[in-house]
């Protein structure tokens, strides 16, 4: 029995064309109805337009995409021959606002989605102060990125070489203030106890808050087990809190863009994407995984790529960039130089590729610039890793998830706790 | 250099562009302050479009008290070129924003106007103004998801036909009949599902770019043929507010003109607000004292960019671009893109994605000067353009000089 659904509230469309067999969803095709054409608008253009255009592929990751074609034009830069060494104010900069946009996703998609979605289960309304809560913590922790970059959505303050901003201890202590802010609404609304009894914790059931009861109702729909996909995993952009490499059966700090490939999809402009032919999960689960903290690898022994642990790895990420991003102003010393190369160089011939961890995942950036112009520009999503269909070989990696599923209702939870996105996906 | 051109430099730098009428009497006052008070006791009869929030609780629970929502309501006052007499109109006018019921659509878009306007921007009352008036009928805001929602929107356009207010975020995909972009269960393009709720609506209010020029879809060779929301629906009142992101405090003001006195607010031959893009981001830039100095950012990371000196030379488009960011600022007021050092890039200007973008120097960029008032702006597009920043900079050292030996002699 073939049937339809829509998924909405993902900043766009998809449509899931599930095949049950025997009450069980025994395949899915995904789609998603949209399409743009921004590579193709990147062709022959100022090497630099990319940084204006690209963050515009979407409106919740525009920054990730901003650092990403940054760090595609350096990476070329570099291999022309042309030194770019970053100051590490410019690093601790780039960093913290990447890490303000991967906060304020995660807020969203857990007040806004995750939340509201499992509590329609049990036919129960949604509080609207959920609303207000979402709203709330995303603005405050959007406003400290905006203190540096300007503005939230849409920023271009990095530039080849740095950041253009040059931020007094006035904008720090303001930022450092946003941030303490929100880390005190995480203690009070999200885990209902504070950050160093939380690093203390030993089970999820430790946890309190609004955390708790994603979790408890997780429990009660008996999913925590559920949405298991190939437990493959991968992260490309550099972090430093988080570990690049691959994860398929064991541990490998290698990695290497080489291995991508794209795949054209019947019936859809997304592209999916393989590393060595093979799906991987891309996302905090995957940066989790990486890390190897013992918490995740407890959990990760006894649920594999579940449900469960996808949800946990999102959340916990939040605190984890929320006491990193504190640590980063304290440190930032305001006397290092904010860029360090003046211009571009004229007519560049370059060759680069920029890789982000964004707040679903790994994003990717190719660009190939000859004579200044951009001859070639590829865009990897990390929505295209997770979200599409598959290969000729294997489905994809949420496709693979929600085989099993009991109904439409658990498949599509399944579903968004890849955190869903449809204009990044298609672009 | 050719005179047109120093001719031209000098005009763009001396003639004043604010044309906006911000003065217009006594008596226009006061048969403007009857028809409002008139008007707000009608909407407060009515009942209450959308009562999942209430504004004063929210507001209490957003930790602001009458003090802070009082002064919103002042400098919205100003913002709309309004006296200060009619402060308590506003305020009276934001509280009954649950009257006006509004439909809000996505389209071609990245989504960033509703992160922006909805979840992420705005000075505090504007953002839970907004949550109030669109809660309903927001695809990502609203309770109901799916088939449901579906069903939420059919009743409301029933239901308020000819009252709502429409709101389109997103461009409109015209190539392969449209099937770049399509909505619902019935695959109904962007293009038909536009018209039909663009059909009942009172008013219709293309935010963003993508919305009101087709944006970067339409960016040249514009792959899907996309087109702003003007392009397409006709017979029906349009307002746009263009940038990327459109800016929040905007959209109320537009709002809260139509609920104050039940029209759109008056507007340029681009149908934007004058109220909000009667001047240049350069008329009211915090660098604009360096700028008449001739003091520049040369490079990125050098003494000027230190010393935060006007960034014309790294390829603002400041003096270009119609919008108040310079004023309002983003994300509750905390900053704005030359606040940390970075140009202009002219994103509420029609085809700023192929002029404008990055710091490209004016002369490459294909841009034509705007002067006068907001509508010989974009009508009489009368100007050679700019041959290079550089020389374009050489040449303002003079036309400053002269603009002041004009002034005085004005004055004189």
């Amino acid at each position: 029995m073939k049937v339809k659904y829509l998924i909405e509230k993902i900043e766009g469309e998809a449509e899931l064309e599930f095949d049950f067999k025997n009450g069980l969803v025994d395949n899915v095709n995904i789609y998603f109805p949209f399409y743009r054409g921004i590579e193709e608008i990147l062709k022959n253009r100022d090497a630099m337009d990319a940084l204006v255009i690209t963050p515009r592929v979407c409106g919740i990751c525009n920054h990730a995409h901003l650092i990403a074609s940054v760090r595609a034009i350096e990476n070329g830069l570099n291999k022309a021959g042309i030194n770019i060494d970053l100051t590490q104010k410019a690093i601790s900069l780039r960093e913290f606002t990447l890490s303000c946009e991967i906060v304020q996703s995660h807020f969203k998609w857990f007040y806004l989605v995750a939340l509201p979605q499992l509590l329609n289960l049990d036919r129960m309304k949604c509080p609207d102060n959920y609303i207000l809560k979402a709203s709330w913590a995303s603005t405050n922790i959007v406003k400290a990125l905006a203190i540096f970059s300007g503005q939230w959505p849409h920023a271009s303050y990095a530039v080849p070489g740095g950041v253009s901003c040059d931020p007094t201890y006035e904008d720090i202590i303001q930022a450092e203030s946003l941030v303490d802010e929100v880390i005190r609404f995480v203690e009070n609304e999200l885990i209902g106890m504070n950050i160093d009894e939380y690093h203390k914790r030993k089970e999820i059931s430790n946890i309190k808050g609004d955390m708790a009861i994603i979790f408890g109702m997780l429990d009660k729909h008996n999913m925590k087990a559920k949405g298991k996909s190939y437990d493959r995993f991968a992260v490309f952009g550099e972090h430093p809190i988080f570990q690049t490499g691959q994860y398929n059966k064991k541990y490998s700090n290698d990695i290497d863009f080489a291995h991508i490939d794209e795949h054209p999809q019947h019936n859809s402009k997304a592209k999916s994407v393989t590393y060595k032919d093979m799906c991987y999960e891309v996302g905090p689960l995957a940066r989790a995984i990486m890390t190897k903290n013992d918490f995740m690898l407890n959990l990760h022994d006894k649920y594999k790529d579940s449900v469960l642990t996808r949800v946990y790895a999102r959340l916990d990420e939040t605190i984890k960039l929320l006491v990193h991003i504190k640590s980063l102003l304290a440190n930032l010393n305001v006397k290092e130089l904010s860029c360090t190369l003046a211009n571009m160089p004229k007519a560049l011939e370059a060759d680069g590729v920029g890789m982000v961890e964004a707040a679903r995942g790994s994003l990717i950036h190719q660009s190939i610039i000859k004579d200044g112009k951009i001859q070639k520009y590829n865009i990897i999503t990390p929505t295209q890793w997770n979200l599409s269909s598959g290969t000729q070989k294997e489905a994809g990696i949420a496709a693979q998830a929600i085989k099993g599923s009991v109904s439409i209702e658990e498949a599509t939870f399944i579903f968004r706790t890849f955190d869903v996105c449809s204009v990044c996906t298609t672009h | 250099m050719g005179k047109d051109t120093m001719e031209s430099v000098k005009k763009l730098f001396t003639t004043q562009s604010a044309k906006v009428d911000t003065n217009r009497g006594g008596e226009y006052y006061t048969d403007l302050y009857e028809t409002c008070r008139k008007r707000l006791d009608e909407l407060k009869a009515l009942p209450v479009v959308n009562n999942k929030l209430d504004f004063q609780e929210t507001i209490m629970d957003e930790g602001l008290d009458r003090r802070d929502f009082l002064k919103w309501a002042s400098a919205t006052t100003a913002m709309l070129m309004l006296p200060a007499s009619f402060t308590p109109l506003v305020a009276e006018a934001a509280q009954v924003m649950n009257r006006i019921p509004v439909v809000w659509i996505e389209l071609s878009d990245c989504a960033g106007n509703s992160e922006a306007l909805l979840r992420s921007d705005g000075p505090k009352i504007d953002k839970i103004v907004l949550d109030i008036i669109s809660l309903e009928f927001h695809e990502t805001l609203q309770a109901a998801a799916g088939h449901q929602a579906e069903k939420q929107l059919e009743e409301a356009i029933e239901l308020f036909k000819g009252k709502y207010l429409l709101f389109v975020e997103g461009a409109v995909p015209l190539g392969m009949d449209g099937q770049y972009g399509t909505i619902g269960a019935k695959a109904e393009t962007f293009k038909d599902h536009l018209l039909r709720l663009a059909n009942g609506a009172a008013a219709v209010i293309a935010v963003g770019s993508c919305a009101t020029y087709g944006g970067i879809p339409a960016a040249a060779p514009n792959p899907t043929q996309s087109v702003g929301v003007m392009d397409v629906v006709s017979g029906k009142p349009i307002i746009n507010i263009p940038a990327c992101p459109a800016n929040p405090s905007n959209m109320v003001g537009v709002v809260l003109h139509y609920v104050l006195t039940g029209k759109i607010p008056e507007l340029d031959s681009l149908l934007r607000p004058k109220f909000a893009f009667g001047y240049r981001i350069h008329d009211n830039c915090e660098r604009r004292a360096h700028f008449d100095a001739g003091e520049y950012v040369e490079e990125w990371g050098d003494n000027g960019a230190k010393n935060n000196f006007c960034l014309y030379k790294m390829g603002c488009k400041g003096p270009m671009t119609f919008n108040n960011c310079s004023i309002v600022r983003y994300n509750e007021a905390v900053n704005w893109p030359i606040g940390v050092g970075r140009g202009c890039i002219g994103c509420s200007e029609p085809d700023f994605w192929d002029k404008y973008a990055y710091e490209r120097p004016m002369a490459n960029a294909n841009i034509k000067a705007p002067t006068g008032g907001v509508e010989k702006t974009v009508d009489e597009f009368g100007l050679a353009l700019l041959t290079a920043a550089g020389i374009g900079i050489g040449i303002h050292a003079v036309a400053s000089a002269v603009a002041g030996k004009k002034n005085s002699e004005k004055d004189a």
